[in-house]
Formats: structure tokens, C-alpha cells, sequence
């Protein structure tokens, strides 16, 4: 590395234009009968740091599977990924990922779990104790730590598996349709309280999501994906925050999606 | 209360077990032992000293010893071989019949040939009972390891946990109600084989001491050795093996002390 091309990456480190750009990701399986299924088509996306990103489309898109071409958990077949104008691998990045289902370890405790992914990542053990405690405090569950999983609401299970997420400190979190199994009451709770963590720990969000409504009331802006695989269209969401479930904006901007949406599927 | 209840009617069952004990010996005297005669017998047997200590602390001993050492070795078999089993779907295709296949030999079979190859001794017991355990064993392992979760392997993975934290955090929890399974079934067919084995090739054991009693037609005799071994799996059963369970998922939603917050 000259040092030209070191002070370069410096200040690509130090810089705001930490984004994440994904360009022209393929992915396929082979499957037995069918040939080569496409699943991603040539897709490009964009993660501005600090933006609050959704990747919304029908169930079966490929939304997840792009996800988790990010996450590392899937390797593509074509395509690159850069942050802040350089090659990175999904190993480079700083992750969090919480999934549909809390996948929690139900043999361990709260807050064993989040040790779990402390000790995974080699967080010293100095500390745990205090990286347990802020982050379930951050999710509202201070008292619930020596408390096992399968005595918790599906709500709370959540709650934990955000703490886990945040507390080996990434940049980015992941979140594939987390609150997509809950009922609406606790998820409306929970999408506010998300707002609010994001908010305050200033950390760039990736969310998938099939629910137009949760995505326009989170979301900076949209990735719309069809069933094909493709990308269709981003747009930008454009209302103030802090929102509100009953603002008609929020309604209305959910029927301007939806309507693209059919037509995109419609033709 | 719910546990007071329940002793009760464990005490209801063992006395009606008695009481019918006491009828049939009392209606057919000639062919079933009474209990007091046995009760006489259980007292002989367990004071008459040996050559080695007590006689039934000897033989209880050398029957324990072989089964217990039959037992390790088919739950490390037998866990490898299920794993491996319900882990790799090209594996379980070429070697899955066999498993059936092996399961269908009867014992007696094994430890007749044991014997002719290893010897008409206790080493032959050490082959035989493992070889008939073993796929007991194997058949549980696979269904747990079948029944592995994928969704959280894939968390482990994301958190870049190691090989040894995922398998002994994450793989193991998940097969422990099969490892107890497996220990419970290899445990009450291995004592049924290691009798065998000491009632044809050798002659110490509780298995011999049947096969002595039957030679002299002493059921009354035989029927206190049964005893003997029954209490003592009762007691490896209920002081070892469910506390050892009931620690180890005391996280399950049924456990005493449950706290549901919603």
C-alpha cells in the first residue's frame, strides 16, 4: 500500500461516505426439475450510513436472500459489494442480525444468550456483564435476565434477540420480517421502540419487510422488489419523523406503493 | 399436592402388585414363591458372605461392571453413528437399512457367536452387549440429530461461534432428551443381554446366580435375586438418572416454579 492510497482509505474510514453498495448481484439454485431458478437479477442496492433502508416485496422475492448476501450467509453467484467506495466482504463488515423468529438457545438464560454471541465474537469476558445490562435495558427487559426464554411473551423474545443483535455493537443491523409473527399490538410497540434505539445509537438498518405500512412508517426509503427477482424501484419515503400510525400521509403514501406495486405485477 | 397424589397412587399400584403376588402364590403354592419365603431368601443372599465380601455385593457388582462399561461404550457408538446418521444424507442412504438390518439379529444370536469367537468368558460379554446396545443407541441419535434445528445453526453461524461453542452449546441441549432416552432403553435391554451372557459363558453375576437357582429349582431364591436387581435399577433410575434429567432441562416451560410474563 503506497501512502497515497493509505491516506485514501483513511479517509474513506473516517469520512461520512460510509455507504454500502451492492452492484449487480446474481443468484441462483439449481434445483432438481426446474434448471437453474433465479433469485436475484443482476440487483443493485444502496445503504446510506445512518438511513433507516427497507426492502419490501411478496413473499418468495429473494428479499432475504439479498439480505443475507450481505450478511455472508449466502454467497452469490455474480456481483460486487463496496462500502465507502471499496471491495468488502460481509466478514468486513460490523453486523447484527435478527431474524424472523428470535432463535433463541431456550437451555440458556436471557441473559446467557446474549453472552452467547459476546463470547462468538470474541468480546473480552470483562465486558459482558455490562454490555448484558445496557442492552436489555435498552429493550425494556432490566429484570428479566436469569429468566429462560420459554417463559417469555413472543414479544419479548424478540426484545432479547434485538439486545443480542446490538450488543456486539454493530454498525449495521439486519432484520428479516422481525416482527412479522407478533401480534400488531406488540409489533406497533416494538417498531416504535426500534425507531427510538435506532435513533439514539445512531446505526445504519437494513429491514425486510412484505407490510407496506411497517416499511413507509420506518423506513428512510424503499427498495421495492417483484417476484422475479428484480428490483424495481427505490423511493423515498419523505415524511418527518417523529411519525404517527394515524397520519394520513402514512396512509396515503402506503396506497401510492401499493399501487405501483400492482402495476408492476399486473404487467 | 400434585406430588403427594402421586406417590399415593405409585403405593396404590405396588400394593395391588403385592396383593396379587400374595393370591397367586397362595392359589398356585406349588409353582409361585410366597413372599415371606422370599422375603427369607432376600435375607440370605444378602448376608451370606462370599469368597469376595458379600455374595450379592460381589455379583451385583460384576453384573454393574459389565453393564455400565457396555453402556459407555454404545453411547459414544451409538451417538457417532446417529449423528453421523441424521447429519449426512448421502450416509444415511447407504447405511440406513443396515441399521434395521442389525436391529433384527437377535441377541441371543450375538452372544452366541461372541462366544465362539471372543471365548467362552466375560470377554465375550464386553463385545456382545455393546454389539446388541449399540443400535438402540444409534436409532435415538439419529432422530435427535434429524431433528437438529437449522435456524439456529444458521444464528451461530452469524455470530461466527466456533466449532466447539456450537457443539457444545447449541448441538448438544438439542439431543439431550435423546441422550436419555437412549441411556434409559440401552440401559434396561443391556442388563437383559448381560444376563444372558453370565447365565451361558461365565460364572459370576447376577445372571449366573439365576441360572445356579434354576439348576437346584429354587424359585423362591431366583426371585430374590430379581428383586435385588430391579431395586437396583429402580434406584439408578430415580437417584441418578431424572434428577440428573430434571437439572439438566430445568429451563423446559414445565418446570416447577414457572413464571409466565406476558
Amino acid at each position: 500500500m503506497t501512502v497515497a492510497e493509505k491516506d485514501e482509505a483513511e479517509t474513506a474510514d473516517s469520512g461520512e461516505g460510509q455507504t454500502l453498495e451492492l452492484r449487480d448481484i446474481v443468484k441462483y439454485y439449481q434445483k432438481p426439475g426446474q434448471g437453474r431458478v433465479l433469485v436475484l437479477d443482476e440487483i443493485d442496492l444502496v445503504v446510506e450510513e445512518g438511513s433507516f433502508v427497507s426492502l419490501l416485496g411478496p413473499s418468495g422475492c429473494g428479499k432475504t436472500t439479498l439480505m443475507n448476501v450481505v450478511s455472508g450467509l449466502v454467497e452469490p453467484n455474480a456481483g460486487t459489494m463496496q462500502r465507502g467506495g471499496r471491495d468488502v466482504s460481509p466478514d468486513d463488515l460490523s453486523l447484527g442480525y435478527i431474524f424472523q423468529e428470535p432463535r433463541l438457545l431456550d437451555w440458556k438464560t436471557v441473559a446467557e444468550n446474549i453472552e452467547f454471541a459476546l463470547e462468538a465474537r470474541d468480546v473480552p469476558k470483562s465486558e459482558w456483564d455490562e454490555r448484558v445490562g445496557r442492552y436489555l435495558d435498552m429493550v425494556g427487559l432490566a429484570e428479566e435476565g436469569d429468566n429462560y426464554p420459554s417463559r417469555l411473551s413472543g414479544g419479548m423474545k424478540q426484545r432479547v434477540a434485538i439486545a443480542r443483535a446490538l450488543a456486539i455493537e454493530p454498525e449495521i443491523m439486519l432484520m428479516d420480517e422481525p416482527f412479522s409473527s407478533l401480534d400488531e399490538i406488540t409489533a406497533r410497540d416494538l417498531r416504535q421502540e426500534l425507531l427510538d434505539i435506532w435513533h439514539r445509537e445512531r446505526k445504519t438498518v437494513l429491514f425486510v419487510t412484505h407490510d407496506i405500512n411497517e416499511a413507509v412508517f420506518l423506513s428512510d426509503y424503499i427498495y421495492m422488489m417483484s417476484q422475479s427477482g428484480e428490483m424495481f424501484a427505490r423511493r423515498d419515503v419523505g415524511i418527518d419523523r417523529p411519525r404517527n400510525y394515524d397520519d394520513p400521509e402514512i396512509a396515503q403514501r402506503e396506497t401510492e406503493l401499493y399501487r405501483e406495486f400492482h402495476e408492476h405485477v399486473v404487467q | 399436592m400434585e406430588r403427594a397424589r402421586r406417590y399415593l397412587w405409585n403405593a396404590i399400584s405396588v400394593a395391588s402388585l403385592l396383593a396379587l403376588w400374595y393370591l397367586g402364590s397362595v392359589v398356585a403354592s406349588e409353582s409361585i414363591p410366597g413372599i415371606a419365603a422370599t422375603l427369607d431368601a432376600l435375607v440370605v443372599v444378602l448376608t451370606t458372605p462370599g469368597p469376595y465380601d458379600h455374595m450379592f455385593y460381589y455379583h451385583v457388582w460384576k453384573t454393574a461392571e459389565m453393564l455400565f462399561v457396555s453402556l459407555a461404550i454404545s453411547m459414544v457408538a451409538g451417538t457417532v453413528v446417529g449423528v453421523a446418521l441424521g447429519t449426512n444424507e448421502r450416509l444415511e442412504g447407504a447405511v440406513s437399512s443396515w441399521i434395521y438390518a442389525w436391529l433384527a439379529v437377535p441377541s441371543l444370536v450375538i452372544v452366541f457367536v461372541a462366544a465362539v469367537l471372543v471365548g467362552f468368558n466375560a470377554s465375550s460379554g464386553y463385545v456382545a452387549v455393546p454389539i446388541v446396545i449399540t443400535p438402540f443407541v444409534a436409532l435415538n441419535m439419529w432422530e435427535g440429530a434429524r431433528n437438529l434445528d437449522p435456524q439456529l445453526a444458521e444464528m451461530a453461524e452469524f455470530f461466527d461461534a466456533g466449532r466447539y461453542q456450537t457443539f457444545t452449546e447449541v448441538i448438544v441441549p438439542q439431543l439431550v432428551p435423546f441422550l436419555f432416552a437412549s441411556v434409559r432403553s440401552a440401559l434396561s435391554i443391556g442388563w437383559k443381554i448381560t444376563l444372558l451372557v453370565e447365565a451361558f459363558l461365565v460364572t459370576r453375576g447376577v445372571g449366573f446366580m439365576f441360572r445356579r437357582y434354576f439348576d437346584q429349582y429354587d424359585l423362591t431364591t431366583m426371585m430374590s435375586w430379581l428383586i435385588i436387581f430391579v431395586v437396583f435399577l429402580v434406584v439408578i433410575e430415580y437417584g441418578v438418572l431424572a434428577p440428573l434429567h430434571e437439572r439438566v432441562t430445568a429451563w423446559r416451560p414445565e418446570a416447577d416454579g414457572v413464571r409466565v410474563t406476558e
